[in-house]
């Protein structure tokens, strides 16, 4: 009786495939890219999912809003794992090695660089201050490294470090919600649920972005994974290290997978019911997400169990599967696990990158916590070969100054948006190579900059998508990721 | 890219109208052409539809003449003839009195109001119902729910750390404006600029925190200037989306690409908004750490807490005549203890250890007596204790006993106490002292003072004598070394040095074995010494014959009477109820002020502030209507301006955002967009004729919810065929009623009434309902907790749950809450596995189905599985089940009660597990987790979730 009842309400799925109007639930989507223009990829048909991807059509298939979707052109990537260090750790102690600021240490800063600029926390004249760490090069010269990441040394040969990095904004929730946004205020959508829009994803039992969280929240809050004017079905799910790994996702005390099963059996006999009387389609819909809820209950738990994953495996990325609370190496695993699985966006964020004095001890204490379990994801999806279809972007807000913050007996770096590194990897980006350089004080980018719009219009070509036409209307206007700006940077590609 | 466009001729505007004729008059097909319609593309921008005044268009021509209720069914039927379409029927009574109360008040009618409708036979008995629910308190908390996603009122910052901020009296001044049916003209004018009308009230100043709700950035090393710049660009978008409904935004940097704005409209409408002070404040001299700032005012006690403040006052006056009366009793005896004091003051005190006699432990511990006539306790470590120890002495003139705990190698970590190792405490509740007499008749012994050498934080050894039964002494963290207490008599014993007998008893009962290892009890003679007396008073009374001051015979007293335990008691209470009166200082709220100076506004070049250009003045957009010339050029003039007659955008998008709320899609889609980019309105006639009504007929909100749910359009039955979906699924021609799933915050109203835990409590500072850890860590200064209601509070309201813009209450955010960090005009509406997994495992909804289920077996005591069933599902869903409805619940509750009556501890452990909601205790377990299922069930079902 299950299967006729489900069979009816597919039936009438089909049926209306125009299930609901305006911003308002399911059939939206389809009918916002029926209609609505080629405002992104098309989806694909279950039921030749090996076959060409086809344009849904009024009556046809699926009405899965995140059904995967055909980009605009051949991607060179498929999934994203971002991993952003909260607060903006220092490129000049990373990876922008400076001789000339280490050589012009403790002398005050040029006038030309100061003139007229704001910092978030330095006043007066301020000092500048060069690092204390040896650099070195890598991949054949293409790459330079300091001392503190010798683990991402032994994969070097996959990075690309983009070094003309620039942003608009100085504080840490503005500036977070520029680079996750391309938008320096609240409300718009980010990157992540720019991509589950614009290519849905493969996994029916996982949501397409996944967040995953250590340390506190960052300033911006809920709204760097949120999906601004984007359908909510877009934005991220954090899945959480301790509780619940999605919120409600186990049963109360009491209940267990049987007694859930028979509630869910309950639930959709009677909502079946209800469908084949007043015919809403949208009754369909949710007879089938109270089955995914049920699936998600074991594979959510299936997925953030890494106990099973080979103990070399987890010695590789320093993984604890018995680790109470947060950890970032777990999220490291955890993200492999996510895009093996086809989740299509994964977000890393750890906290505790916001030195403003005392970076020499700081900086060495996070690098120690992050470099080993970095290093290992990249080395363990390309053993995989998920590596050429799984781009990795390591990143921040924005970067330090090359001036002195508090006095010299704990030295700090200021806020900077004029210049900072990032790097990615895998994906289709041409590894062991660097792009953009700055100034020889590491101030401002002297050659190869960009913006983060470009950043951004370069990540949704790496996916396939024209940051131009991976467009939503809201306010009349469409919109997009890269607002008015961004150009794609051809040359970091592979 | 546009000049200045002037207003349009008369001959254009005819041009226009027939074209949106043309336009009706296609149809469907032409609806959905994405937002690029023919009409507005290549005419002057300043010709579209939406900035013409609305007309009233005569009623149209139907053939079906009874159907229509009122004039909305009109254009609404002549629409559907013309597609060759029939309206559906009048919904089932059950399901459209249940339609309507979720639509107005946003809860579900109970069982009974439904059966009182069903089986009213007037004619009337519809709008009976609406008139109470328009009358009902309960319309505006649902009512304020649409337009505080407009005025984005959220309780916190925004931005880093997201620091919590009073706002919540604006909240309530809204509810109490829909309630009161406040016209949308006086609504516009207070919350835009009530502070500026004359002699404006306290109600009026408060309406102004509408525009005060706006987000605020105080991160350390943010740019004041910056950040108030942005928070002006969000009011002038905000007050052009909600009166204009026009996205202005886009002339912040540039000319509006499509519809006729210039940046110095933009401008224009910054500078009503530039006059008021900055927002943030520096807390620092480096100007570098700020916080939240900016104009408040406090308000007046409400009634109930100044009645609460009142009562406190009276507690405070009782106590302090009690303890004046006290005073001068102890006062008379002061001579007295000033005699004895100086004579103790003299006495060095000595400490003669009793001999013990007998020794008892309740709890079966062993015992040995020590040669130094100390007790060490071994053997048995009892959970809880109650040691009795029978000491005799012979010493005369005892004035107080010492209580010494000592160390000993075979206690845990050497003790003094028993508990563990690692923790070798005691925690001894109270000690009693009984002298017994010859014919064992005991006499308790009255003790005061008590000291010690240490004291564990909140357990000071004054609990130790207290009588207090949940207060006590305990030595944490000073394990391993000996401590002492001592506690005076309040008279001097044994004044003729004969053999007597004290019984000291010790309880014991926190557990955990936290008892005392070894313990040595002696008596004073003598005063407890000069450290008992301070230095100051010690000195007065050695100096006997010297005459006392005022001031020194001041102290004197001070001291005499702080030695009084009861006293002191009431001193205490006296104070801390001090305290709790003077909290009930006034509450504040976020107003707007204008400055004395008004600021120049330039026009900013790319949005820049930092690049300004020309000069503008405040004035309105130049393509929209004109402004009256003795309107003020302030924000009250704006506001009149907004809401004069002549604006041909309010009305329509006014009405049109309610139109969208009662059928889930505006006559016209992009509720905020009436642009030129926007598809064309599906009934554009009764867009304008309601408009028109709505300002014609004084600004009435409720006339025109009334209007729209007494429509015969309305109340049709929302059962669609495959046809009809197929040929309009998204139902813009309303050939049937409305069924939506609804808002998120009246998912848990809906589900809080029928699990009748729902509390009516109106208004006042935001509660905080049951959530998971964790939800609230953010970086930053003075990061708020999230404490969780235990009392009624838990079960108020969606629009009183505190709205923390970083971390929305989560059940919220899985139903498609905004944030409110900015104006949100159209919730999205999905459909998620999110959604299955918050109503069936937050343990918010677990609490609610079980005290549904509680209720099923409350409301019915004597009923069977049957009836009780359909109990359940009609307060879920508001109508009788069919008959395949109660068997599948009455055999899913049958399964469950024959499995639990196989295993009532799975039963326990089920109502054990929910938290807040408890069973009656002569509730039968077994059933109630059966009945748990049921209603876990009803409140799950699309139908239970869904206005329909």
């Amino acid at each position: 009786m299950r299967d006729d009842a489900m069979q009816l309400g597919q039936t009438l799925t089909r049926r209306a495939l125009l299930a609901r109007g305006g911003t308002s639930g399911v059939g939206a989507l389809a009918l916002g890219s029926l209609l609505a223009g080629d405002a992104r990829g098309e989806t694909r048909d279950p039921k030749k999912s090996a076959g060409p991807l086809k344009r849904p059509r009024l009556g046809g298939t699926d009405v899965n809003p995140l059904a995967e979707r055909r980009p605009h052109f051949a991607p060179r990537a498929k999934n994203v794992i971002f991993i952003h260090m909260v607060g903006a750790p220092s490129h000049l102690d990373l990876y922008d090695h400076k001789p000339e600021l280490i050589k012009y240490d403790g002398k005050p800063c040029p006038d030309e660089h100061i003139k007229g600029k704001r910092f978030a926390f330095i006043r007066g004249h301020p000092k500048l201050l060069g690092t204390k760490y040896k650099f070195k090069k890598y991949a054949d010269g293409g790459v330079e490294l300091s001392e503190l990441l010798p683990h991402l040394a032994t994969v070097a040969d996959e990075m690309c470090v983009l070094k003309g990095l620039h942003s608009d904004q100085i504080n840490h929730g503005p500036a977070q919600l520029f680079f996750h946004t391309g938008f320096g205020v609240f409300g718009r959508p980010t990157l992540g649920s720019w991509l589950s829009y614009g290519l849905g994803t493969s996994n029916r039992n996982l949501p397409s972005f996944v967040v995953l969280i250590t340390g506190s929240i960052a300033g911006a809050g809920n709204s760097l994974w949120g999906s601004g004017f984007l359908p909510t079905i877009h934005q991220g799910i954090e899945f959480r290290s301790s509780g619940d790994p999605v919120l409600f996702l186990s049963n109360p005390k009491g209940i267990d997978g049987d007694a859930r099963r028979r509630i869910v059996d309950s639930i959709n006999t009677l909502n079946r019911a209800q469908l084949a009387d007043v015919g809403d389609p949208e009754i369909a819909t949710r007879i089938s997400q109270y089955e995914m809820a049920y699936r998600m209950q074991t594979s959510v738990p299936e997925l953030m169990d890494i106990k099973a994953e080979p103990k070399h495996v987890l010695d590789a990325y320093g993984a604890n599967p018995a680790a109470k609370g947060e950890s970032f190496a777990n999220n490291c695993l955890l993200a492999r696990r996510l895009v093996e699985r086809g989740v299509r966006y994964v977000q890393l964020f750890d906290q505790g990158w916001d030195h403003h004095g005392g970076v020499f001890d700081a900086l060495p204490r996070k690098t120690k916590q992050v470099d080993q379990p970095i290093a290992a994801l990249i080395r363990d999806l390309k053993t995989r070969g998920l590596l050429d279809d799984t781009l990795v972007v390591w990143g921040a807000e924005f970067g330090r100054t090359p001036l002195l913050q508090s006095d010299r007996s704990k030295p700090g770096r200021d806020h900077h948006k004029e210049a900072f590194s990032i790097w990615m990897a895998g994906g289709g980006v041409r590894g062991g190579y660097t792009f953009g350089q700055t100034d020889p004080l590491g101030y401002s980018v002297a050659e190869n900059s960009m913006h983060v719009n470009d950043f951004h219009a370069t990540l949704l070509h790496l996916m396939g998508m024209d940051h131009e036409r991976l467009t939503f209307k809201f306010q009349g206007r469409p919109f997009r990721l890269t607002d008015v700006g961004g150009n794609v940077a051809f040359e970091v590609m592979g | 890219m546009f000049a200045m466009i002037g207003r349009r001729s008369q001959i254009q505007t005819v041009a226009r109208r027939s074209t949106a004729a043309a336009v009706v008059a296609l149809g469907l097909t032409l609806i959905a052409i994405p937002w690029s319609h023919a009409a507005s593309r290549t005419a002057d921008p300043a010709d579209h539809w939406a900035y013409e005044a609305p007309k009233r268009a005569a009623l149209p021509n139907v053939n079906e003449r009874d159907w229509p209720r009122n004039p909305i069914d009109y254009y609404v039927l002549s629409r559907l003839e013309a597609q060759g379409l029939k309206p559906s029927p009048r919904a089932d009574k059950a399901k459209l009195i249940r339609r309507v109360y979720l639509d107005l008040i946003g809860l579900p009618p109970t069982p009974d109001e439904v059966d009182a409708f069903v089986n009213d036979p007037s004619k009337d008995a519809y709008e009976k119902v609406v008139d109470r629910l328009l009358a009902s308190p309960r319309y505006g908390e649902k009512w304020a729910q649409h337009w505080l996603d407009l005025a984005r009122y959220a309780d916190s910052n925004g931005y880093q750390a997201d620091q919590l901020r009073d706002s919540w009296a604006y909240r309530d001044w809204v509810i109490n404006a829909l309630n009161a049916d406040m016209p949308f003209d006086r609504f516009t004018v207070e919350q835009l600029a009530g502070d500026l009308l004359p002699n404006a009230t306290i109600d009026q100043k408060i309406a102004t925190g509408f525009h005060r709700t706006v987000t605020c950035n105080v991160e350390a090393g943010v740019d004041p200037e910056g950040n108030r710049v942005n928070q002006i660009f969000d009011r002038v978008n905000t007050t052009a989306t909600v009166w204009l409904g026009t996205t202005l935004e886009c002339a912040q940097c540039h000319d509006h690409k499509y519809d006729p704005f210039t940046m110095r409209d933009y401008y224009g409408l910054f500078a009503y908004f530039n006059n008021t002070p900055i927002e943030v404040k520096s807390t620092d001299n480096r100007m570098v750490s700020y916080d939240f700032y900016g104009p408040k005012m406090p308000l007046p006690l409400s009634p109930q807490r100044k009645a609460q403040r009142d009562a406190v006052q009276k507690q405070i006056d009782q106590l302090t005549a009690r303890a004046s009366k006290l005073r001068g009793e102890l006062l008379k005896d002061m001579p007295k203890w000033v005699a004895a004091a100086r004579a103790g003051n003299d006495a060095r005190p000595e400490w003669h250890v009793m001999p013990v006699k007998a020794f008892t432990s309740k709890g079966g511990a062993s015992h040995e007596v020590l040669k130094d006539q100390s007790v060490l306790l071994g053997g048995k470590n009892p959970d809880k204790d109650v040691y009795r120890v029978t000491v005799e002495t012979d010493v005369a003139n005892i004035t107080g006993f010492r209580l010494e705990t000592l160390t000993h190698p075979t206690l845990p970590a050497n003790g003094p106490g028993r508990h563990t190792a690692p923790r070798p405490n005691f925690v001894v509740y109270e000690m009693t002292v009984e002298q017994v007499g010859p014919d064992k008749q005991t006499t308790p012994i009255k003790l005061h003072a008590a000291q010690a050498d240490f004291s564990q934080d909140r357990w000071h050894v004054k609990g130790l004598i207290d009588g207090k039964a949940e207060t006590g002494w305990a030595i944490n963290p000073q394990f391993g070394k000996p401590h002492e207490a001592t506690v005076l008599t309040h008279k001097p014993l044994n004044g003729a040095g004969q053999k007597v007998t004290f019984v000291f008893t010790f309880d014991q009962h926190y557990g955990g074995g936290r008892n005392i290892g070894r313990l040595r009890l002696s008596a004073m003679t003598g005063q407890r010494g000069k450290d008992d007396l301070p230095a100051n008073i010690a000195k007065l009374l050695r100096d006997r014959n010297g005459k006392l001051n005022a001031n020194q015979q001041k102290q004197l007293e001070t001291h005499y009477l702080g030695l009084n335990g009861e006293l002191n008691q009431l001193n205490a209470d006296i104070a801390k109820l001090t305290k709790q009166r003077d909290a009930f200082k006034a509450d504040s709220t976020l107003v707007m002020i204008e400055m004395d100076k008004p600021r120049t506004t330039k026009v900013m070049m790319r949005g820049d502030w930092k690049n300004p250009g020309d000069a503008v003045n405040a004035a309105p957009p130049a393509v929209l209507h004109d402004a009256p010339q003795d309107l003020p050029g302030n924000r009250l003039g704006l506001a009149r301006w907004l809401v004069s007659p002549d604006n041909p955008l309010v009305g329509r998008v006014t009405v049109n955002r309610w139109w969208s709320r009662f059928f889930g899609d505006g006559l016209l889609r992009s509720e905020e967009d009436f642009g030129t980019q926007s598809e064309p309105p599906s009934h554009p006639k009764l867009l304008d004729w309601l408009a028109v009504e709505f300002v014609e007929r004084g600004w009435s909100p409720k006339h025109i919810h009334k209007l729209i749910v007494m429509s015969a359009t309305y109340q049709q039955s929302s059962r669609v065929d495959a046809d009809l979906l197929e040929r309009d699924p998204e139902n813009r021609l309303l050939a049937r009623g409305p069924r939506i799933r609804l808002s998120a915050e009246t998912v848990r109203d809906n589900a809080l009434a029928i699990s009748g835990l729902l509390e009516h409590r109106v208004g006042g500072p935001p509660i905080y309902p049951p959530q998971p850890e964790r939800i609230w860590r953010h970086v930053g200064r003075n990061a708020p907790k999230y404490v969780i209601e235990n009392d009624a509070d838990r079960f108020r309201r969606g629009v009183y749950v505190v709205w923390r813009r970083s971390a929305p209450y989560p059940s919220f955010v899985n139903f498609d809450a905004p944030d409110r960090a900015a104006c949100t005009v159209q919730r999205p509406r999905t459909n998620t596995p999110l959604q299955a997994l918050t109503l069936m495992n937050d343990p918010a909804y677990v609490e609610m189905a079980m005290a549904l289920a509680g209720r099923m077996m409350a409301d019915r005591p004597d009923a069977g599985v049957e009836d009780r069933v359909r109990y359940g599902f009609r307060l879920a869903t508001g109508r009788e089940p069919n008959a395949f409805e109660v068997a599948h619940l009455k055999v899913r509750y049958a399964f469950e009660l024959k499995r639990y009556r196989a295993k009532p501890q799975a039963a326990a452990e089920l109502v054990g597990g929910v938290t807040g909601w408890k069973p009656d205790s002569k509730m039968d377990k077994v059933e109630l987790a059966a009945w748990f299922f049921v209603a876990n069930v009803l409140l799950n079902l699309d139908e239970t979730i869904t206005k329909g």
